[in-house]
């Protein structure tokens, strides 16, 4: 569970998100859209506890998210894949697993990179890669971390439509199974509704949490998903929000 | 598979003819073209003066290697930790940087005459000499080297709590690695020149002495010899570099090319 009280984060006297308070529960899938520059980085940052909160407190699972951190929790997939051009794909997803201290399992991670679509690829470098199957593969990295949270940061941001909607299949059905706690940030309104059990808008400078949207979409979610009338006036009524509260 | 092969036999048949080429044109000036010995002498005259006194031209081979070895290594140890100060203490970075990328213009060699004032003439004088012109190759190249890896990749560590050795050994140094040996491949070129003009200027011995005395003697013959002699040593010492560089890379598992 992530909890967030009264959140500030300010840069040299620039305030990026002001008093932002949050609940995110055991195993759900929260996304997080807005315009650029509102503090969606900046927030998944704090939570993540790559950015020193300025006033306010962050929590997951009851600790502080060095604890977390400390503890191989944190499971981040960044917009950049950042993976490591001198290693395969199975290397660059046992090699954070290692480095956090627990034992990398060759034949978990395999099964990962198959379940994600990357059977054959197991020892291609990087650049013998497609961006999607990157990204594939920095998302099957934070899992095999095993971390009860998994931190998005527009993780699907430079890959084509088509490829982002099949990811986005696979992300929600991998979370279906594995139910982990999941917050996705994203400044694409259909990805944010299609993804989520509850979706929350940012906006402003500084940044806050304007309005939250609990989804209602039917389970598993496939591609048919997004051609309902459901699906699209839920998209409808989050963009209705965002333009509302854009400055 | 057919035409692979041929690319190698290519690889490997061109630059012979080339050279077999250059050294017939070599041969037929200096031999049917009556230039006299004393001048140009012919490539056979160099081959016998080699093999007559090939334990002078061995013994001194070992003098230019030592004087490249030690001081090289000096040069290049001294250059890596400096690298590695720049690169991870922004006060001496700020402080030493700029005076190591404004001195990275003087040319170097000229120092030579210089220690020869404070230090004498000698080996350790020549060794002194060498690690100071190897030594800034090092530290350009592998502080930019160290600088390489994005800040995402350092906070995908840190996201997991790696420390800052972790870091630096995972991340940092693999990033450097390329930057690392092209800074020693332009650090041994310049050990080797860098010999020879200290054996001209500080020390007695090696194969730059060779050449300064066949100078002297008015003795093409010798001088070429210990040309080749020194030209087979400098491509020795780069390929072993090339080698160590194909061999760490691989071993990492940066694919045979060695490019990242
Ligand atoms: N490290 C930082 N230093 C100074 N300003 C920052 C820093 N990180 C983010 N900001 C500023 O905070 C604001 C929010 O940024 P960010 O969280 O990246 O927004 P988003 O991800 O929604 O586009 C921006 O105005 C950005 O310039
Ligand atoms: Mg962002």
């Amino acid at each position: 569970m992530i909890s967030l009280e009264d959140v500030t984060v300010a840069f040299d006297g620039f305030t990026a998100i002001s008093n932002v308070d949050l609940r995110v529960e055991q195993g759900e899938f929260v996304t997080i859209v807005g315009p650029s520059g509102c503090g969606k980085t900046t927030l998944l940052r704090t939570i993540g506890g790559l950015e020193e909160p300025t006033s306010g407190r962050v929590r997951i699972d009851g600790r502080s998210p060095e604890a977390a951190q400390t503890n191989a929790d944190i499971g981040f997939v960044f917009q950049q894949h950042t993976l490591f051009p001198w290693k395969s794909a199975l290397e660059n997803v046992t090699f954070l697993r290692k480095t956090a201290g627990n034992a990398p399992e060759a034949d978990a991670a395999r099964a990962l990179l198959r379940s994600m679509g990357l059977e054959g690829f197991e020892d291609a470098r990087p650049k013998e890669l497609s961006g999607g199957m990157k990204q594939r593969v920095s998302i099957a990295r934070a899992l095999h971390l095993d971390a009860d949270v998994l931190l998005m940061d527009e993780p699907f941001g430079e890959l084509d439509e088509i490829t982002r909607d099949e990811l986005g299949v696979e992300i929600r059905d991998l979370w279906r199974r594995e139910r982990k706690t999941v917050v996705f940030v994203t400044h694409s309104v259909p990805e944010a509704v299609f993804l989520a059990d509850r979706c929350l808008v940012m906006c402003g400078q500084p940044g806050r949490i304007e309005a939250t949207f609990d989804v209602d979409l039917p389970e598993p979610r496939e591609e048919d998903v997004f051609g309902t009338r459901s699906f699209q006036e839920q998209v409808a009524q989050v963009r209705q929000t965002l333009h509302e509260n854009y400055a | 598979m057919r035409s692979r092969h041929l690319a190698i036999v290519g690889d490997v048949v061109y630059p012979a003819v080339a050279l077999a080429i250059g050294l017939l044109c070599w041969w037929a000036v200096a031999a049917l073209g009556n230039v006299p010995s004393f001048v140009l002498p012919s490539p056979t005259a160099v081959g016998s003066q080699l093999l007559e006194n090939s334990a002078l031209y061995a013994e001194n081979a070992i003098r230019t290697l030592e004087k490249v070895v030690y001081g090289g290594s000096v040069g290049v140890l001294a250059g890596f930790v400096l690298a590695v100060l720049v690169a991870y203490l922004p006060w001496f970075r700020t402080a030493v940087y700029p005076s190591l990328v404004a001195v990275r213009v003087l040319p170097k060699l000229a120092i030579a005459p210089l220690l020869l004032i404070y230090l004498g003439t000698g080996t350790t004088t020549a060794v002194v000499f060498i690690a100071l012109i190897t030594f800034f190759p090092l530290v350009l190249n592998t502080a930019a080297g160290l600088d390489r890896a994005s800040s995402a990749h350092h906070e995908l560590l840190r996201s997991v709590d790696a420390g800052f050795l972790e870091r630096v050994w995972f991340v940092d140094l693999p990033y450097a690695l390329p930057d690392v040996f092209a800074g020693l491949k332009q650090s041994v070129t310049l050990a080797v020149v860098g010999a020879v003009v200290a054996e001209w200027v500080i020390a007695d011995d090696g194969l730059g002495f060779l050449v300064l005395i066949g100078s002297e003697n008015v003795r093409p013959d010798v001088m070429l010899a210990a040309l080749v002699v020194l030209l087979l040593e400098g491509i020795a010492l780069y390929g072993g570099i090339v080698l160590a560089q194909r061999g760490v890379q691989q071993w990492l598992g940066f694919g045979s090319t060695g490019r990242r």
